[in-house]
């Protein structure tokens, strides 16, 4: 029961290490080494250390427990984002995104919707990508993993006034909106989900699948840095890595001998890992097709108090426009220092409107994008490249034009739209006649937290990365189990189509345990 | 192993950016200057090391290019000419000038509403709030919380029927650090 006590606080279980245990190079044997451990990684390492494999997962992120979620933002951000969230995708405009680098990976800075890949989308893989992944047959999947991460819908009492105002304007128009499915156990609304969840409600992979995968015996090594996969011939025999110090230090070398090796590394850096490996994919598409649902944030005054940062993070999500290629439109309360740096005021003028922070609503939205962008792989590290098109910022306008309306149809008396040159708008009219003007791709404020698509599945190694199950084509013994491996943007939170996916690729593991552990 | 120090802005970067807390901070804020750009060192830090070295670069030629229009340097520069230098590379002359600004205002900007004098200005008690929900969960949900936590841990297989001692196979070395 070693891992009952990562459920509790405290002591830290006796098979996770961290940098600390490491005391010279290291050498290590199992049957499957998992590189990553979030959302693709850690359901797979759960999975397949219950059937009996001996699982090793690597981690270059540190290992935390809930008592380590504290009130200090800019702290949490140092500790649980790469590199502080400063990540850009190059464009114009630059995109800046975010990915998570701690034990659980992205889960612990989500803010926890878990949705199921929309019908239509799992029919277009199915069409396209000659997938096995009709919603009938997707379906144990979701139920598995909802049950492991308590999907539920949110406490009522426990929903914040911005939900309740984004609820009463969507009511108004008429529009379609939704309580959000999240995999929390009685979420209280800290509302700090992308900060680590300080109370244990938001059941992450840190408080779900990693301390399940721990109980059923896998060794998780936190701070360690995998730099390639090594190969014999076509078949992938295990990594090579390292301990990563503070600061970007490099510590000791970290060898791991398996006969399976998962890369779950996430969309950006799984497909840096396997160029870093000298693998490439007849499709030429490994590294591309990155998808990025582009996210835009408007902030709201409204006259009264609102206080937005008591109450569930994102209790609802209005899906009235998701046929016109715009995802959600949702309320996501950010912290004074993260919307005093969205704003582009500043002195006197952004004292004045930070002093109405309790009068604010900050609400978002994502597209499903038609752009694609690539990863390239440049002295080892990846960099993501995106052009937003022209089609995708007229869906951004569109959605926005929507949003803004919602808002004062709730009773917002001004918006700030999300342009370099702070442009606010007193009135629905208002805002439509400012984005029915041509705007420069420069001077639009875009972020995304949802990076797809790099090593995509699909039957035809011409125009895929990876097979039906996410094996990588043309290579023996390489799964990949992570947001890399879908076909096109899903339009919706990816979480649990990723820990589907996961799961089901441990379900063929097993099924083919013989073959996989000769 | 290797030994690297916690970033550290450069004296004439920390002289720069203590002379723009007054041009980007709100007034009632400017005391905390040496707070707001120690906290800027922090954030720096955990960045990836090319855009700390190319923010470095940035300050310096920020620094410098005060030179031409103004005759000083920009860290000597206060009141309304510090103002209009950073308002004039707020507004061009070129794009690599425009981010450059956006940049300092957007890390300025943080570390001032990070402060905790400022986040009490505006109304944002979030510690308190935490330690008050984090109280509730642990007593009024305590029986469903337990639940959940024992079936994360609870046996439910995959495969129910699948049994891996059944495959011959080399031994495993369990190698532990
Ligand atoms: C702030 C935020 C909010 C979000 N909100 C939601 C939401 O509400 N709902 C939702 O469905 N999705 C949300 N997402 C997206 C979702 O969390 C991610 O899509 C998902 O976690 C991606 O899973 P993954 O396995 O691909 O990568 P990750 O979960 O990011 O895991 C990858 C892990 O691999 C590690 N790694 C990378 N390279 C290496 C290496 N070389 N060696 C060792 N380890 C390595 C990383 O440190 C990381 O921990 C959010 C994401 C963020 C950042
Ligand atoms: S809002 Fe809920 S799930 Fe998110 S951090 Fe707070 S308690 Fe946890």
């Amino acid at each position: 029961m070693v891992a009952a006590r990562a459920l509790h606080e405290g002591i830290r279980p006796s098979n996770v290490f961290s940098r600390e245990d490491i005391h010279g190079d290291t050498v290590i044997d199992c049957d499957v080494v998992i590189v990553g451990s979030g959302a693709g990684g850690a359901p797979m390492a759960a999975e397949l250390a219950e059937a009996g494999f001996d699982v090793v997962v690597l981690e270059e992120g540190s290992y935390y427990q809930t008592r380590d979620f504290t009130a200090n933002t800019t702290a949490m951000i140092r500790q649980l984002y790469r590199d502080g969230g400063a990540t850009m995708a190059l464009g114009n405009p630059p995109i800046l995104f975010q990915e998570g680098r701690a034990v659980g990976g992205s889960t612990v800075i989500n803010g926890g919707m878990s949705w199921r890949t929309p019908e239509e989308i799992l029919e277009r893989w199915v069409k396209d990508a000659k997938l096995d992944v009709s919603p009938a047959q997707m379906l144990p999947y979701y139920e598995r993993v909802e049950k492991r991460m308590h999907v539920a819908q949110n406490d009522h009492d426990a929903i914040g006034k911005d939900n309740w105002l984004l609820k009463q304007g969507a009511d108004a128009k008429g529009w379609e909106i939704i309580p959000n499915l999240r995999n929390q156990a009685h979420c209280v609304g800290s509302n700090r989900c992308a900060f680590g969840c300080p109370t244990g409600a938001k059941q992450s992979a840190l408080v779900s699948y990693i301390p399940r995968a721990l109980h059923f015996g896998a060794r998780v090594y936190s701070n360690v840095r995998v730099d390639k996969i090594t190969m014999h011939g076509k078949r992938a025999t295990g990594v090579v890595g390292h301990v990563a110090e503070d600061f970007g230090g490099r510590g000791y070398n970290i060898a791991v001998r398996a006969k399976l090796v998962v890369a779950a590394c996430g969309a950006i850096h799984t497909p840096a890992l396997l160029a870093r490996t000298g693998l490439s994919s007849r499709s030429g598409a490994l590294g591309g097709n990155l998808s990025m649902h582009p996210n835009v944030k408007v902030v709201a005054l409204f006259d009264e108090d609102v206080t937005s940062w008591k109450g569930v993070h994102q209790a609802f999500q209005v899906r009235e426009f998701v046929k016109e290629g715009i995802g959600t439109f949702a309320a996501v309360n950010i912290p004074p220092s993260l919307v005093a740096m969205s704003l582009p005021h500043r002195g006197a003028q952004l004292g004045g409107l930070m002093d109405r922070y309790n009068q604010m609503v900050v609400a978002g939205m994502l597209i499903e994008d038609h752009s694609t962008g690539r990863v390239r792989t440049i002295n080892g590290r990846p960099q993501a490249f995106y052009q937003i098109d022209d089609r995708d910022i007229a869906t951004m306008k569109k959605g926005l034009e929507r949003l803004s309306d919602l808002l004062f149809t709730a009773g917002a008396k001004q918006i700030i739209l999300p342009l370099h040159h702070a442009t606010s708008v007193y009135s629905a009219d208002e805002a439509r006649r400012v984005l029915a003007q041509p705007i420069p791709a420069a001077a639009w404020e875009v972020v995304t937290v949802h990076m797809m698509g790099t090593a995509k599945m699909g039957r035809d190694r011409t125009s895929s990365v990876t097979d039906n199950f996410g094996f990588m084509h043309d290579v023996d013994r390489l799964l990949i189990s992570d947001a890399s491996l879908f076909p096109t943007p899903i339009r919706t939170n990816p979480m649990e189509t990723i820990m589907a996916l996961a799961t089901r690729a441990a379900g063929h593991v097993i099924d083919n345990a013989r073959r996989f552990l000769s | 192993m290797s030994e690297l120090a916690p970033y550290d802005h450069t004296a004439v970067g920390r002289k720069v950016l203590i002379s723009l807390v007054p041009v980007i901070c709100p007034p009632q804020y400017v005391h905390l200057a040496n707070e707001i750009v120690d906290h800027l060192a922090l954030t720096l830090g955990a960045s990836p090391p090319l855009l700390r070295k190319g923010f470095d670069a940035g300050l310096l030629t920020y620094d410098i290019g005060a030179l031409l229009s103004h005759r000083r340097r920009a860290h000597k520069l206060s009141g309304e000419r510090a103002e209009r230098y950073y308002a004039s590379w707020e507004h061009g002359p070129t794009p690599l000038h425009t981010q450059f600004a956006r940049a300092l205002n957007q890390l300025m900007s943080m570390s001032c509403y990070e402060q905790p004098e400022v986040m009490d200005a505006v109304g944002y008690h979030v510690g308190p709030w935490i330690e008050e929900v984090k109280q509730k969960r642990l007593t009024v949900f305590k029986d469903d919380s337990a639940k959940q936590a024992a079936q994360i841990l609870a046996p439910d297989p995959l495969r129910p029927s699948f049994r891996i001692d059944r495959i011959k196979r080399p031994n495993v070395r369990k190698a532990g650090a």
